[in-house]
């Protein structure tokens, strides 16, 4: 049973995902930490580091929270319902989509969701960050890294390892 | 136009899925495809990212169903979404849960100046995309209406997009001036 909400919340979640998986970071965090409490908060903060650290797709994660959940069922059953249903759905939407694309309608629903995934990436951002930062240290790091991104073009994985070394010594 | 083998796209995508880090993934895509080997055309990439921006899911993992599907039909996609995912997420697996158990308080230092470092990347990264992606007023505050929503308010994301998708879809409504386009002029 327990693996069945488990599939059945990150079914939705990944239908939910709209723009990025940045998106879903907000309902995530109430879904596997406040709801169902599978992770805590900082293991979800840590999971999603690693997995900007690591290659692939962000959502991966689904795969950490449910291993956390459920043992190595639950990462597959996770890891699948995340990827699967929405890839299917894709595949065959992309065999009409050069037709459909140029309809009235369409753009309707493009203009439409690209916006509100840019509201959802920022509501991301923002959960992240409450998640992340809770004192001057942490801050600090926060806006060094963004800064070396903006101005200096340093490649984020570069920035992300500095900011390790950085958390060691002043830790 | 070549098109690969299912061998040869499923050898690529994997490269593409170990290859991208960080930021701005779907460069990778058609820098590998489009630039490098010349197996899609811009047109043709672009119409794939546009699908993979409205459909629900993870958007990387859709764009590679979408080219996987023009490259090669649906064994092409399934190519694609496999080689895509799994290797980059076992690695993961491995770390995170490697991490999780072997935690001293070196390590938790460590991790949580990254973790704090990533809030700074994805402000800048989510910035950028914002400056160049959200066009006109409308946008603006749908985009802003989600993000309260979600953000600071924490209400349930399928209510904030439920609201957001009747509001948007009324602003955006096809108006008569725009739906008479050349093409479909009689």
């Amino acid at each position: 049973m327990d693996l069945l909400r488990l599939a059945w919340t990150f079914l939705w979640l990944s239908f939910l995902c709209i723009g990025g998986g940045l998106g879903i970071v907000p309902e995530i965090e109430r879904q596997a930490v406040s709801a169902h409490q599978w992770v805590t908060s900082r293991e979800f903060v840590d999971a999603y580091t690693v997995a900007q650290l690591t290659p692939g797709p962000n959502m991966k994660i689904a795969a950490f929270i449910g291993y956390v959940a459920q043992g190595p069922m639950g990462a597959l059953a996770a890891t699948l319902v995340m990827f699967v249903p929405a890839a299917a759905l894709t595949a065959l939407v992309s065999q009409h989509w050069a037709g459909l694309r140029g309809r009235p309608w369409a753009i309707t629903a493009e203009r439409t969701l690209s916006a509100i995934g840019m509201g959802l990436m920022a509501g991301g951002v923002y959960t992240l960050a409450r998640s992340a930062i809770h004192d001057v240290r942490t801050a600090a790091i926060a806006v060094v890294a963004a800064v070396a991104l903006a101005t200096l073009r340093v490649p984020p994985v570069v920035v992300v390892l500095a900011a390790g070394v950085a958390g060691w010594v002043l830790g | 136009m070549t098109r690969p083998g299912l061998w040869r796209l499923t050898a690529v995508f994997t490269w593409i899925g170990l290859a991208s880090l960080g930021g701005g993934r779907s460069a990778y895509f058609h820098d590998a495809l489009v630039a490098r080997r010349g197996w899609l055309r811009d047109e043709e990439f672009l119409q794939d990212l546009a699908l993979s921006q409205v459909m629900p899911g993870p958007n990387f993992s859709n764009l590679a169903v979408g080219l996987g599907y023009r490259l090669r039909g649906y064994p092409g996609a399934a190519c694609a979404l496999v080689a895509l995912v799994l290797p980059g997420t076992a690695i993961f697996l491995a770390l995170a849960l490697f991490l999780r158990h072997g935690l001293t308080a070196d390590a938790t230092h460590a991790l949580l100046g990254m973790g704090a470092a990533v809030v700074g990347l994805i402000f800048v990264m989510t910035g950028r995309i914002l400056r160049v992606g959200l066009r006109g007023r409308t946008a603006l505050v749908l985009a802003a209406g989600t993000f309260l929503a979600v953000g600071p308010l924490r209400l349930p994301t399928y209510a904030a997009i439920a609201a957001m998708v009747v509001l948007g879809c009324w602003l955006n409504r096809p108006r008569a001036s725009e739906a008479l386009t050349p093409r479909d002029a009689p």
